[in-house]
């Protein structure tokens, strides 16, 4: 009895002996290299926010409007995405150096995924960004254009291109990760017909009014035309 | 110097005619029906006032399809009937050529310069292809301050309805006027006389392709002849009538060039207009006497209206344009104005504000500069609707003494235009402003 207690309290040394000798070298290691990672991101953080200046990048953010879409205080520097990327690129590349420690099937998977998708995950977010920003320049042209010529709810007309083109943007970064392709371009070509078939109908339902306007213009000829709205310039 | 805008075929008359002592450009498009009188009010000019000079008449046309350029061909002024004291040397020669690039009046001009500059001329004139009010002695008031005076530039001073020139009264004429310290009524007239030295020196700048090219001409060249010292004079030319603006035209463009060209210039002239302070009287020749105006009918209902819409929907836009206080102020017009007992009303102090705002953010560039522009013409609509009503009563000396006021409003927040342009963001408005702008 104490022979068979005494084997398995060895056995479990053992085991705890060399699960520590196997694998704490390496969680240590990788605590350090976590550790001096997130150190050098701050440092870097530190470093950008006081050298880096990037006034033009700054000028071309508030010009193009991608300050005030990313953070609607408008406050956004270049610095600070600098900074942030910088901080972020040096925490990434830490846990990912500390989880390759492990040498496992588990971790180089992880490794290897996410260094296979990361240039698909920025082109992505590239992709995301710019529909975003297309979206928000040409639905703020939609909207002035429509309040200056007096279109019925110009605000949704605005919002309408805005989705439009959101949409599209999605459609084409779930392209690019591989994900739900079938799905998205389903509903891109759904609403692609939908789109096609209202403006179908609207131009008909308009040509019918406008060849009775035309009609009952050539009636009404002979009055007073009304002032434009601009005749004072 | 850029790239000539003249054509073969207007190098090609040009080089037939040689040499002219007096150039008369006349820009159009689709101008058919009142081209022909313009055409022969600037030959009778021409012939009753300047018979021993040469002289062309040059239209330069946007590609006008119902028969423009036939009717300046073929107007036809007989001699006889002017009664004229001496023999024309030569009759004035008439070339109608089309220009070709950006379609506005400002490519017209381009051409008609370079036609001056190749054929040597002494002064060139510039009149409107719409004008139903022209008469030949407004060639001599335009022409003979320049051939005899030595001025640079001649720009109109005429009478207009109480409702007509909203534009030039409400932001050109104030704004040019406390940025360049000289009081020219018309600075967008529309009708000038040039002198070679300043049609050489609009020929030389480069950036004929921006809103220039377009309706931002008047005041481009107006602003140039004001910021770099050209000698600059005013000719009393009677009553302005003209045709109304096309209909087809996109009039809010109109609004955005003229202001985008004040404000473009505004950046490049800064050292100019900054140590400018006051306003002096520019001279005015000819005799100024009363006349009638048509009547403009104005749509107050629909411009307000259109100034609530723009409200509601362009306040975010609005938001970032304009300083705390005016987006207040402008707020508080479009949700309360008009709906009590008292009218709709935008102050000048106000008003004075938004423009201010406009200039500064057009330097800050908070967005696309197309966009803030263009979302400025419901605020205008407002302002224009504003002044409708409280001119209805007015006679003409009174709504000219309300636009004196503007102007000194103007010239009061100056202080102010520089420490927003500065960027320090501070409005500095007296109390008695700060009450005004109260609604």
């Amino acid at each position: 009895m104490t022979e068979t207690l005494r084997k398995v309290f060895e056995g479990v040394l053992d085991r705890l002996q060399y699960q520590v000798t196997t694998l704490l070298p390496p969680l240590l290691a990788g605590a350090v290299i976590l550790l001096a990672a997130y150190a050098l991101a701050i440092l870097s953080r530190w470093i950008i926010t006081r050298i880096f200046k990037g006034m033009a990048i700054d000028k071309f953010l508030r010009q193009s409007g991608l300050a005030f879409m990313i953070d609607p205080s408008g406050r956004l520097r270049a610095v600070t995405i600098a900074a942030e990327g910088a901080y972020w690129a040096f925490l990434i590349a830490g846990v990912l150096t500390a989880v390759s420690i492990f040498d496992t099937d588990l971790t180089t998977q992880m490794v290897q995924a996410f260094v296979f998708l990361l240039p698909k995950l920025v082109l992505s977010g590239a992709i995301l960004l710019a529909g975003a920003w297309l979206a928000q320049y040409l639905g703020r042209g939609m909207l002035v254009w429509a309040v200056n010529e007096g279109i019925p709810a110009p605000r949704r007309v605005a919002a309408v291109v805005r989705v439009l083109l959101m949409f599209i943007a999605v459609v084409v970064a779930a392209d690019q990760l591989n994900f739900a392709r079938s799905v998205f371009l389903a509903a891109f070509i759904m609403t692609c017909g939908g789109i096609v078939l209202a403006a179908s109908i609207a131009t008909g339902v308009a040509a019918s009014r406008g060849l009775e306007r035309f009609l009952m213009d050539k009636q009404d000829a002979q009055k007073e035309p009304s002032p434009s709205l601009w005749n004072h310039l | 110097m850029t790239p000539a805008a003249i054509s073969p075929g207007a190098e090609q008359a040009a080089g037939f005619v040689r040499q002219a002592d007096i150039v008369v450009g006349i820009p159009s498009f689709n101008n058919a029906r009142t081209i022909g009188h313009v055409v022969r009010a600037v030959h009778a000019g021409l012939a009753k006032f300047f018979p021993q000079w040469t002289a062309v008449i040059v239209n330069s046309d946007g590609g006008s399809t119902d028969g423009t350029r036939q009717e300046v061909l073929s107007a036809h002024m007989d001699e006889q009937h002017l009664l004229l004291l001496s023999t024309p040397v030569s009759a004035a020669h008439r070339l109608s050529v089309p220009y070709h690039g950006i379609p506005g009046q400002g490519r017209a001009f381009r051409l008609i310069f370079e036609i001056a500059e190749r054929l040597g001329a002494k002064v060139c004139v510039v009149v409107d292809a719409d004008l139903r009010s022209i008469a030949p002695e407004w060639i001599d008031h335009l022409a003979r301050p320049v051939l005899q005076a030595h001025y640079d530039l001649v720009t109109p001073y005429y009478h207009r309805h109480k409702y007509d020139g909203t534009i030039t009264n409400n932001i050109v004429y104030p704004l040019t006027r406390s940025l360049y310290g000289a009081i020219v009524r018309q600075p967008i007239g529309g009708e000038f006389g040039i002198s070679r030295k300043l049609f050489h020196r609009y020929l030389e700048r480069t950036d004929w392709e921006t809103d220039v090219a377009r309706y931002g001409i008047d005041i481009w060249m107006t602003t140039i002849a004001l910021a770099e010292n050209f000698r600059v004079c005013q000719s009393f030319l009677g009553a302005k009538l003209h045709d109304a603006k096309d209909p087809g035209a996109d009039l809010s463009d109109m609004l955005k060039q003229v202001m985008g060209s004040v404000f473009l210039l505004m950046l490049e002239y800064e050292p100019v207009w900054r140590v400018r302070s006051g306003s002096r009287p520019t001279e005015l020749f000819g005799f100024r006497f009363d006349v009638g105006v048509e009547p403009v009918a104005v749509r107050v209902d629909r411009m307000i209206d259109a100034f609530r819409a723009g409200f509601r929907d362009l306040h975010e836009i609005w938001q970032r344009v304009l300083a705390p206080k005016t987006y207040e102020g402008v707020r508080s017009v479009a949700l309360h104005g008009g709906r009590t007992a008292d009218p709709f009303h935008f102050s000048d102090a106000l008003w004075t504000d938004v423009v201010i705002d406009f200039a500064c953010a057009f330097r800050r560039r908070p967005m696309d500069r197309g966009y803030m522009m263009s979302s400025f013409t419901p605020l205008y609509l407002g302002r224009v609707a504003s002044t409708v009503l409280a001119f209805e009563p007015l006679t003409a000396p009174e709504v000219e003494n309300e636009i004196e006021q503007l102007c000194l409003q103007f010239e009061r927040a100056k202080p102010g235009l520089l420490a927003r342009w500065d960027g320090n963001g501070a409005i500095v408005n007296t109390k008695e402003e700060a009450k005004e702008n109260t609604p």
